[in-house]
């Protein structure tokens, strides 16, 4: 058995899903941790706000599956997710995907044609990778009207990796709908990047908010986890990581994992000027604008999207469709997702004015929208998705690998800069501990 | 058919969940697995978990992490777990083949051991093989078995058999004294397949050998079901479960010589493959008990399949023959 070598901790920074990842498997290697949080909660983006009136709030529509819950031991306290899916509300009517796409001859015959087309140069952009891969009609129509709002840059400036991170197997999805409709499960499909995808993996959620999940892995290494303690600097010796800088106290480090924003990982690090190329990296604002609704099922799927320019945002989500306990009995919470930019009008708004907003453009696919609504509340995030310009391309590709400093690892949703779900953070998170356990033993 | 076969009782979703504990790859002592499959008690519904079967991407051992806690063995052994069902009408038919076909089994095991030769069978369960040896075996080999679990030590003593109630780890046995080891399906259910190898590695008289029975991660049957429904995750108390290789690995490490470890025929982890199928989906009970081991058919079949097979070197089970070496080295 492995035996604990290094007497200096370990310290991460952010006591999300992936610090605690992070500091759980470090900490049954037998190697000392200290885990800082700037705020007084823990789980970050993987936290659930309860409003007292029956309505549950996760940044955005979360939620996990068997598999992790079993890997993380909370499998008993979670249920099944009755459904998920998604459509397009395409000239005023939803359209499922994938197979409501199908129906439609003209996707249909630019997606063939984009097939056989053998001479296709390699796509530069994001825009070529999709017209490409879906043909013009799909991808002129629906995924870069989508892309652009979501990343707020044209999809010519966007590099290729935008849609790599999609799924593109129709066969395979075939496949999984179907076996989540012979077992009754909500198999995950397009979820998990880093595991195989299988027909026993489905969605789960757990009971008391997604936040439980980080709860219950904090209990294992709560001792050493410090809130309200923002780490002012990560100390490297130019090549190495050394230390971190808190409260202006200096603590010694045996390595340091980040779970920081990379543009705020490069301003925190001293004594380099090798994560500088970092400090360009964008991060998309988004204001989720979550409006009470009287009744349950107002949309066709638990997701539509919302490709038409007229829209202010590029979907909405009715949660309580997948997660019937997120609202109480007989009302609905539907999230609408705006892209902004931080200080602008959008994120400026007042909070009714949004909802208001929000309402008059829902209307068009929830005709009694006005008599049903019951109030908002907004979150705004400054950082809600990475933004894959291809400007930065060639930076972004070697910081996939590492953070280019010894010892200094970056980890999660935000510190990967990746769009990655709530899985892929912890086996990511996980094989990359595995790495930093072979550099200091 | 009876309304009870049709309406299944309802799983136990209200009792409470394991304590879990984290586990390592036995074999490396690393924690570095990787999801092969997820699954639940699909034949005693202990428990309302969800387990996650690992491969450590080293030697492949499937291993489960986490696992239930020591303390919670009474709770996933429940008292109608199969292997404390002593009694032989039960099993009728089958259960008389499987003494034959067994009883020429572990005298092959035994084959080349002289006259007075001790045999300790540990995980002896109600004695099965004990008193195979017993029956069928030479008269003057004295036999002894070990197993933890009180009501099966109970039975076997009923029988006529010497048995050490307890953990063989613990027990204060005669060490260099004994000439057959056996494990016969109780590696896979251990929590330190390491220490109980190192244990009767001590007890074995030096040239002694340990024959070790195991279900084998590597064959069809797993390949097929590997994703949930395998029989020999037996969710959630097979804890390991090897390959050739990998078995192999582990006695090195516990300073034994591997001789050989070739490939056995099985129907059980076949029949249960489909079993936990059926009872993932709630399909009626009565179908369900087709595929049990109480079912003449299926096992026929299911033999039929695996012997197959195993002449092609892939049948269900592991059957390993590791040697204590004759002069003294410790690993």
């Amino acid at each position: 058995m492995t035996k604990p070598t290094v007497q200096t901790p370990v310290v991460i920074i952010g006591a999300g899903l992936a610090g605690l990842t992070s500091a759980v498997y470090l900490r049954r290697q037998g190697i000392p941790v200290q885990v800082f949080e700037a705020s007084p909660h823990l789980a970050g983006l993987a936290r659930s706000f309860e409003s007292g009136d029956g309505f549950t709030y996760d940044f955005g529509a979360h939620f996990i599956t068997n598999r992790l819950a079993a890997a993380v031991g909370f499998s008993a306290q979670c249920i099944n997710v009755p459904r998920y899916g998604e459509s397009f509300w395409l000239k005023g009517r939803p359209c499922r995907y994938p197979f409501g796409f199908a129906q439609r001859p003209k996707f249909v015959a630019s997606a063939i044609a984009a097939k056989l087309n053998v001479i296709a140069k390699k796509p530069a952009t994001a825009a070529d990778w999709f017209r490409g891969k879906y043909g013009r009609a799909l991808a002129d129509e629906v995924a870069i009207p989508i892309t652009e709002a979501w990343c707020g840059a044209a999809a010519d400036s966007l590099s290729t990796a935008v849609g790599e991170k999609i799924p593109v197997s129709i066969l395979k999805t075939f496949f999984l709908r179907l076996s989540g409709k012979l077992s009754r499960k909500t198999v995950a499909i397009g979820y998990c990047t880093t595991l195989p995808e299988s027909a026993h993996v489905w969605h789960v959620y757990p009971r008391g908010g997604i936040g439980a999940l980080c709860q219950h892995m904090a209990d294992e290494v709560r001792d050493c986890i410090q809130t309200e303690s923002p780490v002012e600097a990560i100390l490297t010796d130019g090549k190495r990581a050394t230390g971190v800088r808190v409260k202006g106290q200096e603590i010694p480090a045996t390595a340091v994992i980040s779970t920081a924003p990379v543009h705020i990982l490069a301003k925190l690090t001293q004594g380099t000027d090798l994560l500088q190329p970092l400090s360009k990296f964008r991060y998309r604002p988004m204001v989720f604008v979550n409006l009470r609704m009287e009744g349950r099922g107002l949309l066709s799927d638990v997701i539509v999207w919302t490709p038409g320019k007229e829209f202010p945002f590029f979907r909405l989500t009715e949660t309580p469709l997948s997660m019937p306990w997120l609202a109480p009995e007989g009302k609905t919470l539907i999230t609408a997702d705006l892209g902004c930019q931080v200080g602008d009008d959008i994120w400026k708004m007042p909070d009714d004015e949004l909802g208001r907003l929000c309402l008059l453009h829902a209307k068009k696919l929830i005709p009694d929208a006005e008599s049903r609504y019951d109030g908002c509340r907004v979150l705004r995030t400054p950082l809600a998705y990475p933004v894959y310009l291809n400007e930065y391309e060639p930076e972004r590709k070697a910081f996939e690998k590492s953070t280019g400093i010894e010892r200094l690892y970056s980890v999660g949703r935000n510190g990967e800069f990746a769009h990655i779900l709530m899985e892929d953070v912890f086996w990511r998170t996980r094989r990359k501990m595995r790495q930093l356990v072979k550099e200091i033993q | 058919m009876s309304i009870v076969a049709l309406f299944p009782p309802k799983v136990t979703d209200d009792t409470l969940p394991l304590r879990l504990v984290p586990s390592r790859c036995c074999v490396c002592g690393t924690d570095d697995g990787e999801p092969v499959g997820v699954g639940e008690d699909f034949e005693y519904w202990t428990s309302p978990d969800t387990f996650l079967a690992v491969q450590c991407p080293d030697c492949k051992l499937v291993y489960l992490n986490p696992r239930p806690a020591v303390e919670e063995l009474a709770r996933i052994y429940p008292a109608e777990y199969h292997a404390y069902d002593f009694s032989a009408k039960d099993f009728g038919l089958v259960y008389k083949i499987r003494r034959r076909l067994e009883a020429r089994r572990v005298l092959a095991y035994a084959s080349g051991l002289q006259a007075g030769a001790r045999i300790l069978d540990i995980g002896c369960g109600d004695g099965f093989h004990l008193k195979l040896l017993k029956d069928f075996g030479d008269q003057s080999w004295q036999l002894e078995g070990v197993e933890l679990d009180e009501r099966a030590a109970s039975a076997a003593r009923k029988a006529g058999l010497t048995v050490h109630q307890g953990d063989v780890e613990e027990l204060d046995l005669p060490a260099d004294s004994y000439d057959l080891i056996l494990l016969i399906m109780t590696i896979e259910h251990v929590a330190d397949p390491a220490a109980i190898l190192s244990a009767a590695r001590n007890l074995l008289k030096p040239g002694g050998r340990i024959v070790i029975v195991t279900d084998d991660a590597a064959s069809p049957s797993f390949k097929m079901f590997s994703g949930r429904h395998w029989g020999g995750y037996h969710f959630p108390r097979h804890w390991n479960l090897f390959d050739r290789k990998n078995l192999g690995q582990l006695a090195r490490n516990c300073g034994l010589e591997p001789v050989r470890i070739k490939s056995m025929m099985s129907p059980v982890n076949w029949v249960y493959s489909y079993h936990n199928y059926l009872a993932d989906r709630r399909w009626p009970r009565w179908l369900q008990n087709r595929f049990t081991l109480n079912s003449t058919l299926s096992l026929t079949c299911f033999t039929l399949v695996d012997q197959f097979l195993t002449l092609f070197g892939c049948g269900s089970l592991l059957c390993g023959t590791l040697q204590k070496p004759l002069k003294e080295e410790r690993p």
